[in-house]
């Protein structure tokens, strides 16, 4: 049973399958530890390149249990863990520039959840749910920041499951002062949590707007109610059904620009493989 | 490549379609935000609106009967049909759900699917692909092939949809001019009156409720709505959000043809038919009706507007669901009639067939419960 599997997973390692929670930490330098705003990545944005090659063994997960400790030894490519780590510095940096002090809780960061949730492993979502929430409060968190969609509607569901008293803020809320570094024009890819069930769609197209960022849309493919999904979260269901969306949603972005512009680790995991040019918001603004 | 040429006409045509029907009336939206209220009332009291159904239904001179499965339900139409008839069906996917035309024609009767997208369902043998266009998934030059190949029409793949159209109507009037029974759906049934209401386009459920003399009406229990108002309101949101506004035709049916033109003295039957049947199916309804998450989904009012945003469906079309529903609506009924929770793991909750429901069903949070439920099954 694959929520039993990502529960132990989660005991045991501290994420949905085992890593070496230093490729997490590893972007961080100089960050305190200690503060009552944390800095929260779920380390999404550090294992986002993993997720096909672990959506692949799900099959076989359960043979392949015996084996899981070998799993320490994967690490993402180099080149995407660098992106990765630019990222969140970035992002880092931004918060810092429009004054947001924050903490980070390099390798004993615990993950939110996410996948217990999306996959409708709805007691054992619960059940976790309850454990980060009472390691964050042993750690004194009044407010989480997070940086990736699916973190932030996993922790904005708490309260549905247990009781919960953390502030939940997206960074894309809390920078107000941004600056467009690309001459480019963009088409955005929308989180579909972001866009249809966070609220905070217009929250970054602003910023995108203010930093200047040219932008093009077309209401039957960037629309609220019309952009499609990429995919990335059926690929524990059903790979070729991922990909398959993933090429349908390329192929309409790059109607309208080679170049596209996401907000979520996942989306840009999932569509890169089919955009030549994809960046995160995080790339394009400081 | 056939469904995805099929599935980017459809959308193209119908998807701003909706966008523009719901600007130039907006009150729409407001007969939406009733309806769905109204509904509520009569999903969280089930049972009690079903008995006032049947009643209103005899108080016409109709017949009404409650069925609680398929199996009820075949038995039933089946003795209502007997054998060796001539039977034209208006589009119906509780038909389907319950496999009525299969077993009419099993019975040695002559069934004719009367809706051009059900008629080209019938031809090709194939599960229908969206709850309102079912032939979505077929391109005019299949079907142009297939009316060739089936029937013998002298047509080709130049042949113009309304050349298409033209000779299917030619064949199905000799079936309505010779039919026994006329067998339809329902978009909702009045609890008050005990009026069924059926909208359309086509005319092919005015003929076949008015023509023959016996009319069966089968529905599930989620269409009864409080008041035949009600009910008009349903059958107005459902072809706005469809994307066929004002609709060519609403149909009313309350009871047997009827006439009070000697000394005002009401007799049936008139010129209309002398039966009617309507046929109430539970089938799984009044189990998720108690469900306060699943009821949501009893809310559907099958416009079939969900399809046509949703990432998934655009990939896998009617081969997601159990048909007759396939989409993000398909998901959901296919646990509730026929408690397969495997569609609804293909969920990616993009959240698209929300924001577009006309009933507001949140149906991510639907497909996430029963992903839930289902996984819980797997585990005991």
């Amino acid at each position: 049973m694959l929520g039993k599997l990502i529960y132990e997973n989660l005991q045991k390692y501290g994420f949905p399958y085992p890593i070496d929670k230093r490729i997490c930490s590893g972007w961080a330098k100089g960050v305190p530890k200690n503060n009552s705003t944390i800095l929260y990545t779920s380390c999404m944005y550090q294992t986002a390149s993993l997720n096909d090659f672990y959506s692949k063994l799900i099959p076989y997960a359960e043979k392949l249990s015996p084996f899981f400790f070998l799993g320490k030894f994967i690490r993402p490519k180099k080149e995407e863990l660098d992106r990765a780590y630019s990222i969140l510095n970035k992002i880092a940096s931004l918060l810092k520039k429009n004054g947001i002090e924050f903490g980070y809780l390099y390798e004993e960061e615990p993950y939110s959840g996410a996948i217990l949730l999306e996959l409708g492993y709805l007691d054992e979502f619960k059940s976790y749910a309850k454990q980060v929430y009472e390691f964050f409060k042993s750690r004194g968190i009044k407010r989480i920041i997070t940086v990736d969609p699916h973190t932030h509607n996993a922790l904005k569901r708490y309260s549905e499951f247990i009781q919960f008293d953390i502030e939940v803020v997206s960074y894309l809320e809390l920078i107000k002062d941004v600056k467009g570094i690309t001459n480019e024009t963009f088409v955005i890819h929308d989180s579909c949590l972001y866009s249809r069930f966070l609220n905070l769609r217009d929250t970054y197209r602003s910023l995108i707007k203010k930093g200047g960022i040219k932008i093009v849309e077309d209401n039957m493919i960037t629309g609220k109610d019309t952009a499609y999904c990429c995919g990335s979260p059926v690929k524990a269901v059903n790979f070729e059904l991922s990909e398959k969306i993933a090429r349908a949603r390329a192929e309409q972005l790059m109607r309208l620009s080679k170049n596209v512009l996401v907000v979520c680790p996942m989306c840009y995991a999932n569509l890169s493989k089919y955009v030549g040019n994809i960046k995160d918001l995080a790339e394009v603004i400081e | 490549m056939s469904w995805e040429i099929a599935i980017e006409r459809a959308i193209n045509n119908n998807v701003p379609k909706v966008y523009k029907i719901l600007e130039e009336y907006p009150y729409i939206l407001d007969l939406a935000k009733r309806l769905r209220e109204v509904k509520m009332k009569v999903l969280s009291n089930l049972e009690e609106y079903i008995e006032q159904t049947l009643e209103a239904v005899k108080k016409t001179g109709g017949n009404a009967y409650f069925v609680r499965d398929a199996k009820e339900a075949r038995e039933l139409v089946g003795k209502i049909v007997g054998k060796g008839k001539i039977v034209v069906m208006g589009k119906s996917m509780v038909a389907y759900e319950l496999g009525i035309r299969k077993y009419l024609t099993s019975l040695g009767n002559e069934v004719w699917e009367t809706d051009l997208g059900e008629f080209l369902i019938q031809l090709s043998d194939e599960p229908p692909s969206h709850i309102l266009a079912p032939a979505i998934h077929l391109t005019k030059e299949r079907i142009a092939k297939l009316l060739k190949e089936k029937l013998g029409f002298d047509v080709s793949e130049n042949s113009t949809h309304e050349e298409l159209v033209q000779k299917v109507r030619e064949f199905l009037r000799n079936k309505f001019f010779s039919a026994n029974v006329g067998i339809t759906g329902a978009n909702a049934v009045a609890a008050d009156t005990g009026s069924v209401v059926l909208v359309e386009n086509e005319g092919n459920i005015r003929m076949s409720t008015v023509v023959p003399p016996v009319h069966i009406a089968i529905t599930g229990v989620d269409k009864i709505v409080p008041t035949l108002h009600d009910a008009i309101i349903e059958a107005l949101v459902q072809a706005a959000y469809g994307g066929l506004y004002p609709p060519t035709y609403i149909n009313i049916t309350s009871g047997p043809s009827t006439t009070a033109d000697i000394e005002m003295k009401r007799v049936s039957p008139a010129q209309g038919p002398k039966e009617f049947h309507l046929i109430l199916v539970d089938n799984g309804r009044i189990e998720a009706s108690k469900d306060e998450i699943l009821r949501e989904a009893l809310l559907c009012i099958r416009c079939g507007r969900c399809h046509l945003h949703c990432p998934v469906y655009r990939v896998l079309g009617g081969s997601w669901g159990d048909p007759p529903y396939s989409g993000p609506m398909g998901a959901m009924w296919s646990y509730i009639v026929y408690k397969d929770p495997k569609p609804a793991m293909y969920c990616t909750h993009s959240g698209n067939c929300k924001d577009v429901c006309p009933m507001k069903i949140d149906i991510p949070r639907v497909l996430e419960y029963i992903k839930y439920l289902g996984n819980k099954s797997a585990q005991s």
